[in-house]
């Protein structure tokens, strides 16, 4: 392990950090909020550290697989342990451990919170908890790439593909850093733009900048208790809906289709016209089911089932109506969708459309092989053949999620939780997604877990987000050996 | 004319004969000697030794006063590189063959960017000669002239069939032409007095549905069903550009191949198409994989031997239309006699391609028959062509050339004795392989561009 390039990007990052915190502090200073001090106090902190992981001699600037796993895996733990300083500092959370919580669930943008009301909290810790989430969304060691000089060769796409989300990782550019810069380009228009929306509909500006944040980076966290259902009102519902599902397109797709200029590139790939019919399908069904139960009226019955659907499968965790109170089937559904997720490459979680669709591509082969024993066949996406290795990874993939969840369900059943609270909680912290079923439900809060209930979820959370085999090649012990 | 061939393998050779039989000079490039002396041996030609990329071997052999240059030897980037230096040199027309299927869609740019001619990929030739042999309503060979007025078809006859032990004269025939008969690997040119024998194959010419009408009274079958399921056994270039076909025709296709890593790569870059992995002469693998009940079955291993062995057990086990790749002509003869009917020959395709190409010019569409030994040709007349305005009786038409039919105002006449040709017609000429130069005369092509 080439330990000091590892350090030295890590200084880099937090470096990165300090500068990102000073943002909120501008926000306090402006509101006239008293937290500047508990913000000025985080990025001292953040900046003297960074400082003395930046200093390290580096003879070598090799950043090999190890490396990139481990810069991966400790830059984001690092990152939510001196980014929960300024929850700690102003006293916003009541323990270190419920700051950790909230700035983890901010960076891997679940958005699960521990605190019962946000809407007591200054302007600039609200600033700061939706801005974790835009960092986080697209990767916060993709924006240090974005800024840091290069990294000895294959450095910066090994940190690339153990941060980006999806079974594929591919470059855009020919230098990564362009690729980096390019994501992060479009990412920040489409943020813009979700503000210019929601603003133009009546929404105060400082709610709309931190809902935008909490949007495209498919987080969830509101500067209202009761989350957009607060505003009541369809305008706001509709544009964060389409938001929403525009984060959990692939965002190299908006690169090819401003390139080809031509949305058509949308439809042409196979995991969008999936993700899209997955969610026109369940919106159906899910308004059908509350419809005349929950709600008196059709047109209401899709907007809420649009919006719950749009918040789940993208992982966001936004809610306009508390779907633990919808009929069993709606929720059930939306607990499946919690584990689809959204698509690879996109800043939403979960296992990702692609996944699910090469898993049953599989099947379909198996199934296949049995009628025809001899038949050889290659699966492909989007006319491409899948190679035998990522199909592998794929299966392996979901099957360590499925049994993450089942065993991180009965380590939170000894935790004072039912099985539907544990499972759900579960898979919502590794889904990225935010709200789960019972005792988490949307209505809820996570303040009531037992502190190592919200320290095992936070795990899950990086878990999820660094997709399983970053944070778990780090556990193996042969990862350590020389 | 002068021509060069490039690389001097089955293709070239059969190129070789069928231009010295047209008169031209040839000279032929090969790097191995042994071809090279057989070449000098065998035919009128000037044969050497070399490699054909070389710019400087290609100025030796004049290339820049040449009429054409053909490459065709195993190797796409030496044909093209040749083709395009040859090009520079002065050469008038290039044709190059490129088979890799990567380069299909370059071909386009090759013809106008590169200014190669002409570009022949046999396996794709021959890919869509059996797609046409597949979805034509009879069960042989039949082409279509003057744009589907005109066809010319070979029909084999049935033991049951009325024509048989009849003279031509007695038959009524519905203003169509008997243009030749194939009877144990030899061909007749018929006049009224000819009999017809079961199991002799006619090539009739005439106006299409005539055609059709003849074919279904010779009790050829005609199978009016579409092919909805096909079974290729070998998984090469051709059972490659077939299933791409297919495919866009929306047809189940089945490939067997030997190979495994051939198969994964005909799985990766096929969608629709079944890829298995196995022997097409496996009688257990092609009964699971429900053989009996597919609408056809092509042979297209690398081996003729096996290609006619697996056709044969395909006919065997009741599969309606079979096709069989062949590479050898010799084996031609012999086909025939064990029953096996629909047959291509790649490199007759080639050089029928690429022969289409040299007389270019007034001839609207050509193809080879009976393994190249007999062709049909499209030509459309000028003023100064030599036979118009005359009757056809005093032109004095050699034995082994048949005017089928001529196209006038969108008319399909078929000629006799008394009918002249004008000028503008399109004259649909049927003529065995030595008689081209009679034809050339005839109507005055003289094999230039």
């Amino acid at each position: 392990m080439n330990l000091p390039i590892v350090m030295r990007t890590l200084g880099i990052l937090l470096l990165c950090e300090a500068a990102a915190m000073l943002l909120p502090v501008l926000v306090a200073l402006f509101y006239g909020d008293n937290v500047v001090l508990s913000f000025l106090l985080s990025v001292l902190l953040a900046f003297a550290a960074g400082l003395v992981f930046f200093s390290v001699k580096v003879r070598d600037n090799t950043v090999g697989y190890r490396e990139g796993f481990a810069i991966v895996a400790f830059g984001w733990l690092l990152a939510s342990v001196f980014g929960a300083l300024p929850f700690f500092f102003s006293g916003a959370v009541s323990s270190y451990v419920d700051a950790l919580f909230e700035t983890i669930s901010g960076f891997s943008t679940t958005g699960a919170t521990v605190i019962p009301d946000v809407e007591a909290l200054p302007n600039s810790i609200l600033f700061w908890r939706s801005f974790t989430h835009w960092l986080g969304g697209m990767g916060i060691l993709v924006l240090a790439l974005a800024i840091q000089p290069a990294l000895g060769v294959g450095g910066a796409f090994r940190i690339m593909k153990a941060e980006s989300p999806g079974p594929i990782s591919a470059k855009l550019t020919p230098r990564l850093r362009d690729t980096a810069k390019l994501l992060y380009y479009i990412y920040l228009v489409m943020t813009v733009l979700c503000v210019a929306f929601l603003d133009a509909g009546g929404m105060p500006l400082f709610d709309s900048v931190v809902h935008a944040f909490a949007t495209l980076g498919t987080g969830g966290f509101s500067v209202k208790n009761a989350s957009i259902g607060a505003y009541n009102n369809t305008y706001y519902d509709v544009v964060i809906t389409v938001f929403m599902i525009l984060a959990g397109i692939n965002f190299s797709l908006y690169y090819l289709a401003f390139k080809q200029k031509s949305p058509r590139e949308f439809l042409r790939d196979e995991e969008t016209r999936i993700y899209l019919a997955i969610i026109a399908v369940y919106t159906l069904v899910i308004a059908v089911n509350i419809n005349g139960t929950v709600f008196s009226n059709v047109l209401t019955s899709l907007r809420y089932a649009a919006f719950q659907v749009a918040s789940v499968i993208t992982t966001t965790g936004y809610a306009t109506a508390d779907f633990n109170l919808w009929p069993e089937l709606s929720r059930v559904l939306l607990v499946t969708l919690m584990l689809i997720g959204a698509c690879a490459g996109s800043t939403g979680g979960g296992m990702k459309v692609i996944r699910v669709h090469l898993i049953f591509k599989y099947i379909k082969r198996e199934i296949n092989r049995l009628i025809h024993p001899r038949a050889v066949k290659a699966i492909k996406v989007n006319d491409t053949v899948i190679p035998e290795t990522v199909i592998a990874n794929v299966m392996g993939y979901s099957l360590l999620y499925i049994l993450i969840i089942i065993l991180g369900t009965v380590l939170l059943l000894t935790q004072k939780l039912d099985a539907i609270s544990a499972m759900t909680a579960v898979a919502s912290s590794l889904g990225n997604i935010g709200p789960g079923l019972g005792l988490v439900a949307p209505s809820k809060t996570f303040y009531p877990l037992t502190d190592f209930a919200k320290l095992f979820l936070s795990f899950c959370m990086i878990v999820g987000r660094l997709e399983i085999y970053t944070v778990l090649a780090l556990l193996f012990p042969q990862f350590w050996r020389k | 004319m002068k021509v060069i061939i490039i690389g001097a393998g089955k293709v070239g050779s059969q190129l070789v004969e069928t231009l010295l039989n047209d008169k031209h000079d040839v000279t032929v490039i090969d790097i191995s000697q042994e071809i090279i002396d057989n070449f000098t041996d065998n035919f009128d030609v000037l044969a050497i030794k070399g490699n054909g990329v070389s710019s400087s071997l290609l100025r030796e052999v004049d290339c820049g006063k040449a009429d054409l240059l053909i490459a065709v030897t195993d190797r796409d980037e030496a044909n093209i590189v040749s083709s395009i230096t040859a090009k520079k040199l002065g050469t008038k027309k290039v044709i190059a063959r490129v088979r890799n299927p990567e380069y299909v869609k370059e071909q386009e740019f090759m013809r106008e960017k590169l200014a190669i001619d002409y570009i022949i990929n046999p396996e794709l030739s021959t890919a869509q000669e059996i797609m046409r042999l597949l979805f034509n309503a009879h069960t042989s060979y039949a082409e279509d002239f003057a744009s589907g007025r005109v066809r010319i078809t070979e029909i084999q006859v049935n033991h049951e069939s009325e024509l048989t032990y009849k003279q031509l004269k007695d038959l009524n025939l519905p203003s169509v032409i008997i243009t030749a008969i194939t009877r144990d690997g030899e061909v007749i040119i018929p006049n009224g007095s000819s009999y017809i024998y079961p199991r002799d194959t006619l090539y009739v010419m005439g106006e299409r549905s005539n055609v059709d009408a003849f074919a279904a009274a010779a009790g050829s079958t005609i199978t009016s069903d579409r092919i909805k399921s096909i079974m290729i056994a070998g998984g090469g270039r051709t059972a490659y550009y077939l299933a791409k076909n297919l495919e866009q025709l929306g047809v189940a296709g089945k490939i067997i191949e030997q190979d495994h890593e051939r198969c994964r790569l005909l799985a990766e870059n096929l969608n629709n198409t079944l890829v298995l992995h196995g022997d097409g002469t496996d009688l257990s693998l092609l009964k699971s994989e429900l053989v009996e009940q597919t609408d056809a079955f092509v042979a297209l291993t690398g081996y003729d031997e096996e290609n006619l062995l697996v056709a044969l057990l395909a006919k065997q086990l009741g599969v309606k239309k079979v096709i069989t790749k062949v590479s050898r002509s010799s084996y031609l003869t012999l086909l025939e006699t064990i029953g096996i009917d629909n047959v291509v020959i790649p490199k007759l395709i080639t050089a029928g391609d690429i022969l289409r190409m040299i007389r270019g010019g007034r001839i609207v569409s050509m193809s080879l028959l009976i393994g190249g030994r007999a062709e049909v040709l499209e030509i459309i007349t000028r003023e100064n062509t030599p036979v118009i305005n005359k009757k056809l009786k005093d032109i004095g038409i050699p034995p082994g050339l048949i005017f089928g039919a001529i196209l006038r105002n969108g008319q399909v006449l078929i000629p006799n004795g008394e009918s002249i040709i004008r000028s503008g017609d399109r004259v649909i000429v049927f003529t065995l392989e030595n008689n081209i130069n009679n034809v050339n005369k005839l109507f005055g092509i003289k094999g230039r561009f």
